[in-house]
């Protein structure tokens, strides 16, 4: 290599490092993308033999009946839910990174529901949901009886404990990504801040809030793309009952319960549209308030 | 440009290495039966105790046979993706929704002709397509109603209920006098309101033709009067009536046993598979297993009878890439003969001429009379389950159960009658695409 | 001290107090249920305290009849190895794209990201095939291979730090002759420990408890993972929940001890102990 001339090696480097990540990226990706796209235009229940195509008729059944697309109503609740999430995950990272007691306690606790696995979430939800379950008991103990509901039978109150589940599970992972990032910048500029006399809430929004721009974009694109495709957690408890059901719950029913795949992938085929435009219209807003190319 | 070049490149490799490897799973052939055989099951629950035993029991007979399992927790779901390649195991339960027996000879060997093995199970006409058999019963199922004896006794319940409305009464009867929940309908779990419901459905036609026969062929099944509307009005009216538990959404399908056994629960609709782990949950409480009765489902038919609809649970079939078909064949039919697991799961087996459970003998004593449903016209295989697909009102699953549920709850903004409609609608729609007379 | 301040501090506290009361209740409930004994589950409140909590039989069938031992072995090589791979795969691509500037990377980094925005659920049909017709079916390889895939998550944590690494870095390494490659091995590599780290973490936690690809992929009895272990107390018609939650405890506590291990090199930022 060394005797290579620097523009050299930089081709070869670009395609050397490029070249097994986007090998996989195409055949784990993008090739089962492209027989998704195929069988959206089959009659087929995902296992017979004979397969029949029939076109964009599996798009026309979709879009001629609008009660494919009610269930976005559903996804409202997770779009406020993981607004709610990132707001907390970014508020606990940054008082965390700041001067407090017991911070690498509290730091491994606010993490740890990540470290558990679907089922045990499901079972442990059952239980926290339940009347006189976990959550009941918890607010007779601080004499709050009177808030006490039907928290999963209630429609009121059913999507709104999904998405407090969703936000327990999967804050977590917010919250180490953006002290991740937080401690990346670099600890000269806060000292710098601190000598010209800045306080914690201008630290935050001049100093953290600029250097962590790329992360927190990219946990916004995927959060809102989650809320539109939430699929665990309804599924799981609720196996989409009582008005729980989202839109890839209704694509996994139509596919599984209703056997037909090509239905099914046309439905993920109009979900993926939707979240490319969302993130795109996304990435337009981030790019038009000075954000960089990323 | 040349990043593109290469970028064209890697795909097209790709594609080689692919087309190479599709190529060399072709080439390896079956020409020897190997002596190792996968079987594939969704009883998660028995592979590491019971069905090692029956293990056992098969080796004293063929010793150089060794048998391994793989267990699947979403049978249905996780077969089919595997069905679409070789690799579905030697020996598997085959997969039942939206799965019509026409595809069975593209993935199943025949295990005989119809007339050969009609002689010897039952419940083969399941599995049969152009005279062929597929697929041998691991059980059958009666299907029946759930209740604690010492709840009724305590309820003063003498008669058993022999209509829905008698049923009713007995439930409202044991919720003014006891403090059990008179039905609990298992609503969280889903399956309970699946195909445990749409099992029962046969039992109020008393007819052996009128799956196969009468359903494709109406326009509405959920009409009044007519099994599938009997049925949903019965679940309508206890949810409405507050006859169920006080939060379906919570309720839980493990803690239900237990729950039964102490009277705390005093009746659930299920197939006669669940006797027995009601039966172990009470023992393992200390409790008489004695309490756990089985009822026929509450409605009799015009001609005065009561009747119970007998049909199989999984059945059993060798996969048609298997490199050990002679080995798996012996091992299905060890299960079948053999085994006893019929027995263990006090249902009924697939060889002709076994003793009946205890259970089900209780129902003849009741002069219950037990049928099979009758398979479909030869050219109108499937025909049921296509009609079903196309209107998405899933007999089998417990979609349009738990709507009902949730609208007698008053969390939808419709009636009993506007659910009926809508299925109504929708079988007929689905009828007049697919062009069925 | 003032008392706006004051007032400040101890809503700061309340706060992170709340929140992990919030995070560790419901955690409670499983710890407390795998000590009953399963008439004891069946028959008692969730939020009772069990009879005996030297009542270890559920640890040791859901050890001994899960096979965990086993489920730990496998899953073990699959974490060493994946996250190598993924760890490898990501600081590459991130070297590559905050180092350069090449046709196409725009575009390189919408398709990391189109990739993780597609419902997986719906492709898993066509992903079985590609898998199976490379003949990882039913091999180890199978998970590891699809682990190491696409993790927009990881490559945009990597050049967040290499972002925050001085260009001056590199020239000065260039003017001194070394190559990009040891550039990237011996400059770059060790600064962004702490990213490393975390990534490590994160996608070594969601591979750890990820039981889809390992069910549908590997469902040979000698592969069994830890995760799936769980499973083989959860039945069409039975789950031993007080069983299935010791394994959900036993199941935590390596993440949780390489956790608190880990968790310092998270935190000391990286700037910390790097060249100023």
């Amino acid at each position: 290599m060394k005797n290579l001339n620097y523009s050299a090696q930089r081709r070869i480097l670009i395609i050397c490092f490029l070249f097994v990540p986007i090998v996989l990226l195409c055949t784990f990706s993008f090739l089962p993308l492209g027989n998704m796209i195929y069988y959206s235009t089959l009659k087929w229940n995902g296992l017979s033999k004979h397969k029949v195509f029939i076109g964009f008729a599996n798009y026309a059944r979709l879009f001629s009946d609008s009660e494919y697309f009610s269930v976005f109503k559903v996804s409202l609740y997770y779009l406020a839910g993981s607004v709610i999430q990132l707001a907390l995950a970014l508020f606990f990272a940054t008082i965390l990174s700041f001067k407090i007691r017991g911070k690498n306690l509290f730091k491994g606790i606010l993490f740890f529901p990540y470290l558990l696995n679907g089922v045990a979430i499901a079972f442990i939800f059952l239980f926290y949901f339940k009347g006189n379950g976990t959550l009941d008991s918890f607010l007779k103990f601080f004499g709050l009886e009177g808030l006490i509901q039907y928290w999963l039978k209630d429609v009121r109150w059913v999507n709104i404990s999904m998405v407090f589940t969703s936000i327990w599970r999967y804050m977590g992972f917010n919250f180490i990504v953006f002290l991740g990032a937080i401690q990346s910048i670099d600890s000269q500029i806060f000292e710098a801040a601190d000598i010209d006399g800045a306080n914690k809430w201008h630290k935050f929004i001049y100093i953290i809030l600029p250097s962590i721009k790329n992360i927190l974009e990219l946990n916004l694109i995927l959060s809102v793309s989650g809320a539109i495709s939430a699929f665990e957690i309804p599924y799981v408890m609720m196996g989409g009952s009582n008005g729980t059901r989202t839109f890839v719950i209704q694509t996994v029913q139509t596919a599984f319960v209703n056997g037909k795949l090509g239905l099914a992938s046309a439905m993920a085929v109009v979900l993926l549209v939707i979240v490319l435009f969302v993130t795109i219209i996304q990435k337009i807003y981030f790019k038009h308030n000075g954000g960089n190319e990323l | 440009m040349k990043i593109k070049r290469k970028f064209l490149a890697i795909i097209t490799l790709l594609a080689l290495v692919q087309t190479f490897s599709f190529s060399a799973a072709n080439k390896e052939d079956a020409a020897t039966d190997t002596k190792e055989i996968t079987v594939i099951t969704h009883r998660t629950d028995l592979v590491d105790n019971l069905f090692q035993e029956y293990v056992k029991e098969f080796n004293k007979k063929y010793p150089d046979i060794k048998v391994n399992f793989e267990a699947i927790t979403d049978y249905e779901g996780e077969i089919k993706i595997r069905m679409n390649t070789e690799q579905y195991g030697d020996v598997l339960s085959i997969p039942k929704e939206n799965f019509p027996v026409s595809d069975y000879p593209d993935f199943f060997i025949p295990l005989g002709s119809k007339t050969e093995m009609e002689a010897k199970y039952e419940f083969i006409s399941d599995t049969e397509y152009n005279g062929n058999i597929y697929g041998i019963s691991t059980v059958g199922n009666a299907q029946g109603v759930l209740y604690n004896k010492e709840v009724f006794k305590k309820a003063g319940i003498t008669k058993m209920p022999s209509t829905p409305d008698e049923f009713l009464n007995a439930l409202a009867t044991i919720k003014e006098k006891t403090d059990a929940i008179p039905f609990y309908t298992n609503y969280a779990a889903g399956w309970t309101l699946g195909g445990q419901w749409e099992a029962q459905a046969p039992n109020l036609a008393g007819d052996p033709k009128w799956s196969n026969y009468t359903v494709p062929h109406e326009d509405t099944p959920w009409a009044e009067g007519k099994p599938y509307y009997v049925m949903a009005k019965l679940l309508w009216d206890m949810v409405s009536m507050d006859l169920i538990e006080d939060d379906p959404t919570t309720t839980d399908w493990e803690a239900c046993k237990g729950m039964i056994a102490k009277g705390e629960i005093a009746t659930m609709l299920l197939g006669s598979w669940s006797i027995i782990q009601m039966q172990q949950a009470a023992e393992t409480l200390g409790i008489d297993p004695g309490v756990i009765g089985y009822m026929p489902f509450p409605y009799t038919n015009k001609d005065g009878n009561m009747y119970a609809n007998v049909g199989s649970d999984y059945q059993l079939g060798i996969n048609i890439h298997s490199k050990a078909k002679n080995s798996a064949r012996l091992w299905v039919d060890w299960f079948t003969n053999e085994s006893g697991f019929a027995q263990h799961e006090s249902g009924i087996p697939a060889l002709k001429g076994s003793k009946y459970p205890s259970a089900l003998i209780a129902f003849q004593d009741l002069g219950v009379k037990f049928f099979q449903n009758e398979p479909s016209p030869a050219d109108e295989v499937g025909l049921l389950d296509e009609i079903d697909a196309e209107a998405e009102v899933g007999r089998w699953s417990e979609n349009y159960r738990m709507r009902i549920v949730e609208a007698a709850i008053g969390n939808r903004n419709e009636t009993f009658q506007d659910i009926m409609t809508d299925l109504n609608t929708k079988w007929t729609k689905a009828r007049k695409t697919l062009g069925v007379k | 001290m003032k008392i706006h301040s004051r007032i400040l501090s101890f809503l700061k506290y309340l706060s992170v107090i709340t929140g992990s009361l919030i995070a560790t209740v419901p955690i409670l409930v499983v710890f407390i249920a795998s000590f009953k004994s399963d008439s004891e589950f069946l028959d008692t409140n969730a939020l009772k305290l069990p009879e005996n909590f030297l009542n270890f039989k559920n640890y040791i069938t859901a050890f001994i009849d899960g096979r965990m031992m086993i489920g730990f072995i496998n899953t073990t090589l699959i974490l060493v190895i994946s996250l190598t791979g993924a760890i490898l795969i990501g600081t590459m691509v991130a070297y590559v794209i905050s180092r350069f500037d090449f046709k196409f990377k725009k575009v390189i980094l919408a398709a990391f990201l189109l990739a993780t925005l597609i419902p997986g659920v719906t492709t898993q049909v066509a992903t079985f095939q590609i898998v199976e017709s490379l003949g990882l079916f039913n091999t180890r390889l199978a998970a590891i291979i699809l682990y190491l895939g696409t993790d927009i998550i990881a490559i945009y944590i990597f050049i967040q730090f290499m972002e925050g690494i001085s260009i001056s870095l590199d020239e000065a390494a260039m003017l001194e002759g070394a190559s990009y490659i040891r550039i990237y091995g011996t400059i770059i590599l060790p600064l962004v420990k702490p990213a490393i780290v975390t990534v490590m973490i994160i996608k070594g936690i969601s591979i750890y408890n990820d039981f889809y690809i390992p069910f549908l992929y590997m469902p040979k009895k000698s592969l069994q993972v830890v995760s799936t272990s769980l499973f083989k107390f959860i039945g069409p018609y039975g789950s031993n929940w007080e069983i299935i939650s010791a394994a959900i405890i036993i199941a935590i506590i390596p993440t949780l001890i390489i956790f608190l291990f880990l968790q310092k090199y998270i935190y000391n930022g990286f700037t910390a102990g790097s060249v100023k």
